[in-house]
């Protein structure tokens, strides 16, 4: 059975296209099953984000399971062939599993170590899971993929440091003030920027977010859009005073807040800190006022720099997480065929355990014929030299276990069970059956 | 007695570096144990000592410095287990490596002396101990505050920044170690001088109780240091003083602690010699 994949993503189609095909508006699961009713695909997981839908599935012919997924897309989507066949990425196995561990680790990702994808991989997985698309192949490379994401985020700084102007101001407040629980937040001016770091100071728990512009209808559009509080334009400096974290984006042509007009606001509050997001060009916020002991005043340009020079430390740090992908790849390979060689072990394992029971058999018949005493006792040295021959059974199979599981590469190893069945006659049904099916099958190696 | 917890403070030391420099959680697991496992042969270490001479062992300067760090790394590793936060360790060890050097290389004997026997007196050291522990810590804390801050005031966010835990957590840490050592402090020096008065009437010929004074350099900076931290505590609940200026007090207050519990107790100190 052969891991394949077939997909678009932001690499490989311009985003009209992948707008086309793009299966999170629509019923997941439902696509996932549709894939694995046809004919020559058992498996399938359909994963569909803003920069990629890619169809993962189990079949036993991929060039056939390509025609079919083709097939598929253009049906699925109403789209034809032509429009999205010179876009198409195909991959298999190795290759395929590969790229799956660079998704997940955010190696692949528009912004390289973004860290939703990671959990997108995991609900496309789980959608296919609950509808029953997934089998042995894909939900062993998945469930090593998500293993793989989690060592590349701990291991590198790929997903470190903010990579948006938003996300950099809310890393900063935390650095300043630890958690953001209850931390009053004033934001001047309900333009679109504004909003988005609201938003994201909403989602760490901030209290209260008072919100003032010129306009007041703009003011109280945004405070119901983010849970906050709209207060006149003339209450500004007030609200100035008590807020712990400011945020500026207005289209003023001059500083709307002065050093002066500050000190007298935040008046006894001057010891504690003041974090102030000025995002307005130009200029909201006085540059003087970063000078006041307790106030961190950053603006755009301060953050955008931050950004990249986030962007920049992430780069670095991509050949660490390739590394790491190549290095569970062939790990999972190498388990991979260590798990193909389990059935040959359990033959193995049947077919020696049945030669003791059928010695044990034996011994029944043999001691029937003689007198009560002699028989308990003979049974007794017959049945603890049995019991030894269990130890040794198993100890002469430690071995070959183990190096059939360690073989390098699937043609030797089909080589090797081809041959210990042979030698073993592991294929045969043979008299000795009647001890199949309480077998020790040996555990799953993680 | 003292180079085993010494050797694991270092390797603990060794741990911390690299654990705040790789930002690896394993490593930093292992400062931790290592640390736990130094503390645990010290507090033998002192034990041992203890059932020696009667009393925690701090008579001679050398023991002194032993049980100092080990009140130190104690109350480090409270901070640490309780908040979670590991980087502070990198700023803290080196200072217990160093002191512990002390007393590895300088075992020192215990002095005995009737006159030391007094509850009063063992009471005093071990809180001036204590307060000094914790002043260590606020040190240290105000030190990795001015680093953190500088960064974020500056706007180059570089090494420090994304290691060390944010300001405000750094300056509440500070506070209270800073109360916390100042209450054992001005706890210490009363029972130090209710002491005195009641040794002198219990010996009025010893020359070290007859020098116990303002004019005894030991003594001098130790008031000093007091009034350091009185001012530290006051003014961050009366001006404002917290953040930087906190920091920086805590750093200047550690510097006397230590220039007294050092430099003074070695070479100039007149009445607080008992060997």
């Amino acid at each position: 059975m052969h891991l394949f994949l077939l997909g678009v993503s932001h690499r490989t189609a311009p985003v009209d296209l992948r707008e086309r095909l793009d299966f999170s508006s629509r019923d997941l699961s439902a696509a996932a099953e549709a894939i694995s009713h046809r004919q020559s695909l058992s498996e399938s997981v359909v994963l569909s984000t803003c920069n990629r839908s890619e169809i993962y599935v189990a079949s036993s012919d991929p060039a056939q399971a390509r025609e079919e997924l083709v097939a598929f897309l253009s049906d699925y989507h109403h789209v034809p062939v032509q429009a999205f066949q010179p876009h198409l990425f195909a991959l298999e196995n190795s290759a395929a599993l590969a790229h799956l561990f660079r998704v997940a680790a955010g190696l692949d990702s528009l912004v390289v170590g973004e860290p939703q994808i990671l959990g997108q991989v995991k609900e496309a997985f789980q959608t296919a899971a609950g509808k029953q698309c997934v089998g042995p192949v894909l939900s062993n490379a998945f469930r090593w993929s998500f293993g793989v994401g989690k060592r590349v985020r701990t291991e590198t700084a790929l997903g470190e440091g903010a990579v948006s102007v938003s996300f950099a101001a809310v890393a900063l407040a935390r650095k300043i003030f630890g958690r953001l629980q209850g931390r009053r937040v004033l934001i001047v001016g309900a333009g679109e920027i504004s909003s988005l770091t609201a938003q994201h100071l909403r989602a760490q728990g901030v209290g209260e977010i008072v919100i003032t512009s010129r306009t007041q209808a703009h003011a109280e559009a945004l405070a119901s859009e983010v849970g906050g509080l709209a207060v006149p334009w003339d209450s500004m400096i007030n609200a100035l005073g008590a807020a712990d974290i400011v945020v500026t984006a207005t289209g003023s042509q001059r500083p709307i807040v002065t050093r002066p007009q500050l000190q007298a606001a935040q008046g006894h509050r001057r010891s504690t800190p003041l974090f102030i997001i000025d995002l307005a060009v130009p200029r909201d916020v006085d540059p003087a006022i970063g000078e006041i002991e307790q106030v961190f005043l950053y603006n755009i340009d301060d953050l955008q720099g931050i950004v990249e020079e986030n962007l920049s430390r992430r780069k670095a740090e991509i050949e660490r997480a390739e590394a790491i992908v190549n290095e569970e790849v062939t790990k999972f390979m190498a388990w991979q065929r260590s798990r193909t060689a389990v059935p040959t072990v359990v033959a193995l394992r049947q077919r020696f355990e049945a030669i003791r029971r059928a010695e044990l058999q034996r011994l029944e018949g043999k001691l029937g014929g003689l007198s009560p005493e002699a028989a308990l006792k003979e049974a007794h040295k017959r049945v603890e030299d049995i019991q030894r021959l269990r130890l040794i059974v198993e100890k002469l199979l430690l071995e070959p276990t183990e190096q059939l599981k360690a073989l390098p590469d699937e043609e030797t190893q089909a080589a090797y069970t081809e041959a210990v069945n042979r030698l073993f006659r592991l294929t045969d049904d043979e008299p000795l059956d009647e001890a199949r099916g309480k077998r020790s099958v040996p555990t799953k190696p993680t | 007695m003292n180079t085993l917890p010494l050797l694991l403070y270092a390797a603990a030391g060794v741990a911390y570096a690299i654990h705040f420099a790789r930002r690896d959680t394993a490593v930093g697991r292992t400062a931790t144990t290592l640390l736990l496992f130094g503390a645990l042969v010290h507090t033998f270490v002192i034990g041992m000592q203890t059932m020696e001479v009667r009393h925690v062992p701090f008579a001679n300067p050398s023991r002194a410095v032993s049980t100092f760090v080990w009140l130190l790394t104690l109350s480090y590793l409270y901070l640490e287990l309780t908040t979670d936060e590991r980087s502070m360790g990198v700023f803290i060890l080196p200072v217990i490596v160093g002191l512990q050097t002390i007393p590895a290389l300088y075992p020192g004997v215990e002095y005995r002396d009737a006159v030391l026997d007094s509850p009063w007196f063992w009471i005093h050291v071990s809180s001036l101990l204590f307060a000094y522990a914790s002043f260590g810590l606020s040190g240290i804390l105000g030190l990795t505050y001015v680093l953190q801050f500088k960064e974020i005031k500056k706007k180059h966010l570089g090494y420090f920044y994304t290691r060390l835990p944010s300001l405000q957590v750094l300056d509440v840490m500070n506070s209270r170690a800073v109360a916390v050592g100042w209450v054992f402090l001005t706890f210490g020096v009363v029972v130090g001088g209710v002491w005195t008065a009641q040794a002198r009437g219990l010996d009025p010929t010893d020359p070290n109780l007859q020098a116990m004074s303002l004019d005894d350099p030991k003594i001098f900076v130790a008031m000093l240091t007091w009034g350091v931290y009185s001012f530290a505590v006051v003014a961050r609940r009366t001006l404002g003083w917290s953040g930087r200026r906190a920091a920086w007090l805590s750093a200047l207050g550690f510097a006397f602690a230590m220039l007294n519990f050092l430099a003074i107790n070695y070479f100039v100190t007149t009445s607080h010699t008992f060997y």
